[in-house]
């Protein structure tokens, strides 16, 4: 032991010394030095535009004793915040403080004698928030004509929707960068600036929602359910309606409404076939339900991902404000449907061979029994960690990749298939759309939206909520309610702050109500619509946008306005 | 005896043009051949993963399922039958089966109304390129000739 001690202490020696000099330096450099800080005297204050928001990289100079260079220059910080350090040598006889910004006004502030009394103290901050004013240059109308644009080519499928939004970035920096070069009014913003407004929560969820549902949908399980509703249902054709609407509505909440309706559909068709119904008279519903199901969640829809992501919501927020209205939607839209389809439901009747009835049971089977048991637990896992994981700051985008990488490692670790399984195409979407949203934003489209939505709702919470609720819905039926919501994000935070008693979020709710529920006033609404169409009509059974809106619109305007009730009653 | 291939899929439509194809196989005795030509073009229109070889096959087992119902069909009115089940554009697809097959006759529907996909124009159109190209007698019912061999 002795020995040891002998050696091992001058084999410390040199370790000790140089974890000595650089704590020292670290102390050094972290310490903020008292001299400076007892001399340093300036401004300080946040760059605000005119509804309240911070104004990121806003340039400010301080001018002092009417000198033409500025004594200190700096940008506004993300959270609108900004120092300007005078410079502590010379004698200060007047201030002024100048702010511009590419979409702004330049404002100019002057102090006032007092306040050039308390700068002139050492270690005295003046602070000062500067409010700039917008001006209406020519970037705002060609990133305002370039989102339209992209709009109308998202709605009428004349490019894929990924290829439509990254041609609208390409051609948002190829002004913004190269035009804005020739002529600074067609600035928007910088490559850096646009990548600030790409939500990496949203991707990331998105990505490890992929996986887990990527392994999930090749164990059959949404076929089983389907099979099993038609047993269960023995025949009566409203029973087996409702307990399809109840699977559906569950799987869209869990997992994906798309990904729930292009699984069941086949079956679904094939159980109508075998009862000899409509067919739309059992998918029509099932397809409305899932549509409602997937509302009541964070991960149900993207809209509610990326609502949840700008919001900070958790999961059990949509589940505590939503998922009631959204049940009770359901209920509503189960009578509806029943009463829709009467008719249809009495009509079967067909008798198809023992055959086709054994094919039918074989499409109903678990397809692979071992990997729904693992993924049903990691499953199980990850909604623990959706629920339980906001206490311990664990987001929803690291669940999600927790879920992701334990479902890769153990139920299948097969690395190159399972990114082969994440949709990058969807990916590129949500980033080159963030960009795209981003430009009307930096430009003040959205900002003048809100105030133009302000205006018409004043102070008045209650027709802010109908506003928002039943325009989002309406929008959401002739536009893709994706690119609609992320843009109408700021502008629901605006009304938030504008709008007395909004601070409890309902408008960002009221954005999801109506912008999911509007999905299935038509056809185009949503992206599980056209799936559903897409199978059916490669079946021979093809449903119009015309036969689509008749009974899709009335259940729109039942579950919305059940929706909407809910909102109210819970918020206000 | 000679072949006819009969492209179809499952919807009402579609069952009439199976049981006129059914009426003239019997009437001459033909081997009946239904063929179902899918795509999976509709998964563009969704934004979240879709694991295209998980849809594909159930798109699979579907058109398994429609084109048992067609056979059981044609096997009840004492026709010979079996199904072809291809995934691809429906015009190669067909003029591959047929020549595959040694067809003697190719039926196809005529366009349920104005709601249908597909407009008799087009079809017609179609037709007059591929009888040509094929060699093949192409019809659309309910002009098909009594005789397919």
């Amino acid at each position: 032991m002795r020995i040891i001690r002998r050696r091992g202490v001058p084999c410390l020696i040199p370790y000790l010394a140089l974890l000595l000099i650089v704590g020292l330096w670290l102390v050094k450099v972290f310490q903020p030095s008292a001299v400076a800080t007892a001399a340093r005297r300036g401004v300080a204050g946040h760059v605000l535009d005119d509804q309240g928001e911070p104004i990121v990289d806003a340039q400010l100079r301080l001018y002092i004793n009417r000198e033409a260079e500025p004594a200190a220059e700096t940008h506004s910080q993300p959270d609108g915040a900004y120092l300007l350090v005078l410079p502590e040598e010379k004698t200060v006889t007047s201030v002024r403080v100048e702010a511009e910004h590419s979409h702004f006004e330049l404002s100019v502030w002057t102090p006032d004698r007092d306040e050039i009394t308390n700068l002139l103290e050492a270690g005295t901050f003046v602070t000062h928030d500067i409010v700039l004013e917008r001006q209406i240059v020519a970037s705002f109308w060609i990133a305002t004509v370039i989102f339209i644009g992209m709009l109308l080519l998202i709605a009428t499928e004349r490019l894929h929707s990924t290829l439509a939004v990254l041609l609208a970035v390409v051609l948002i920096f190829g002004v913004s960068l190269l035009g804005g070069a020739i002529m600074p009014d067609l600035f928007i913003f910088t490559f850096e600036q646009a990548l600030e407004y790409v939500d990496f929560e949203v991707i990331f969820l998105l990505l490890g929602m992929m996986i887990v549902i990527g392994v999930i949908e090749e164990t059959g399980i949404f076929q089983w359910l389907a099979y099993q509703a038609y047993r269960l249902s023995r025949g009566r054709v409203w029973l087996l309606t409702v307990i399809l609407m109840t699977i559906t509505t569950i799987a869209s909440a869990s997992l994906d409404n798309v990904i729930t309706m292009l699984l069941i559909t086949p079956i679904a068709l094939e159980i109508a076939l075998v009862l000899g119904i409509n067919p739309f008279s059992l998918l029509v519903p099932a397809l409305l339900a899932a549509n409602v199901g997937g509302t009541g969640t964070l991960i149900g829809t993207p809209v509610n991902i990326i609502i949840g992501s700008y919001t900070e919501f958790g999961f059990n927020d949509f589940l505590i404000n939503l998922m009631p209205g959204v049940l009770l939607g359901e209920v509503g839209l189960v009578f509806f449907v029943l009463l829709w389809y009467r008719k249809d439901h009495l009509s079967g009747g067909q008798k198809l061979s023992a055959d086709l009835i054994k094919r039918l049971e074989e499409n109903g089977r678990i397809r692979d029994a071992a990997k729904l048991r693992k993924s049903g637990i990691v499953f199980a896992g990850l909604l623990m960690l959706f629920i339980f994981g906001e206490p311990l700051h664990l987001t929803p985008d690291i669940a999600a990749l927790t879920g992701a990488v334990v479902m890769l490692i153990w139920v299948n670790p097969d690395i190159e298939q399972m990114m082969g399984v994440v949709d990058w195409t969807t990916l590129m979407f949500f980033i080159g759309l963030f960009i795209a949203v981003g430009a009307i934003q930096e430009v003040g489209l959205l900002a003048m939206l809100a105030t133009g939505i302000s205006t018409i709702v004043g102070t008045n919470l209650l027709a802010a909520v109908l506003v928002v609720v039943w325009g989002s819905a309406l929008l959401s039926g002739v536009v893709d309610n994706i690119p609609f919501a992320a843009a109408m994000l700021p502008v629901v935070k605006l009304l938030t702050h504008t709008v007395p008693n909004a601070e409890n979020k309902v408008l960002f709710y009221a954005l999801s109500t109506g912008a999911n529920l509007g999905g299935n006033s038509t056809l185009i609404g949503s992206s599980a619509n056209l799936v559903v169409a897409g199978v059916t009509e490669r079946a021979g059974y093809r449903i119009t946008f015309r036969q689509f809106l008749k009974v899709g619109l009335p259940a729109t305007i039942v579950t919305t306005a059940i929706g909407c009730l809910w909102l109210l009653v819970h918020f206000m | 005896m000679g072949k006819i291939l009969c492209a179809t899929r499952g919807g009402e439509a579609s069952i009439q043009t199976q049981d006129a194809a059914i009426k003239k196989a019997k009437e001459t005795g033909d081997e009946l051949i239904f063929i179902y030509v899918f795509d999976v073009e509709f998964l563009a229109h969704a934004k979240y993963t879709l694991r295209s070889d998980v849809v594909t096959d159930e798109m699979g087992r579907m058109a398994d399922f429609l084109m048992a119902m067609a056979i059981d069909r044609a096997k009840q009115q004492g026709v010979n039958a079996r199904s072809v089940i291809r995934q691809g554009d429906f015009k190669t697809e067909l003029v591959a089966t047929a020549k595959e097959e040694q067809v003697t006759l190719v039926i196809l529907g005529r366009p349920a109304g104005k709601d249908s996909h597909f407009k008799i124009e087009r079809l017609q159109d179609l037709i007059g390129k591929l009888e040509p190209e094929t060699g093949i007698p192409f019809c659309i019912l309910p002009d098909c000739p009594i005789s397919s061999s």
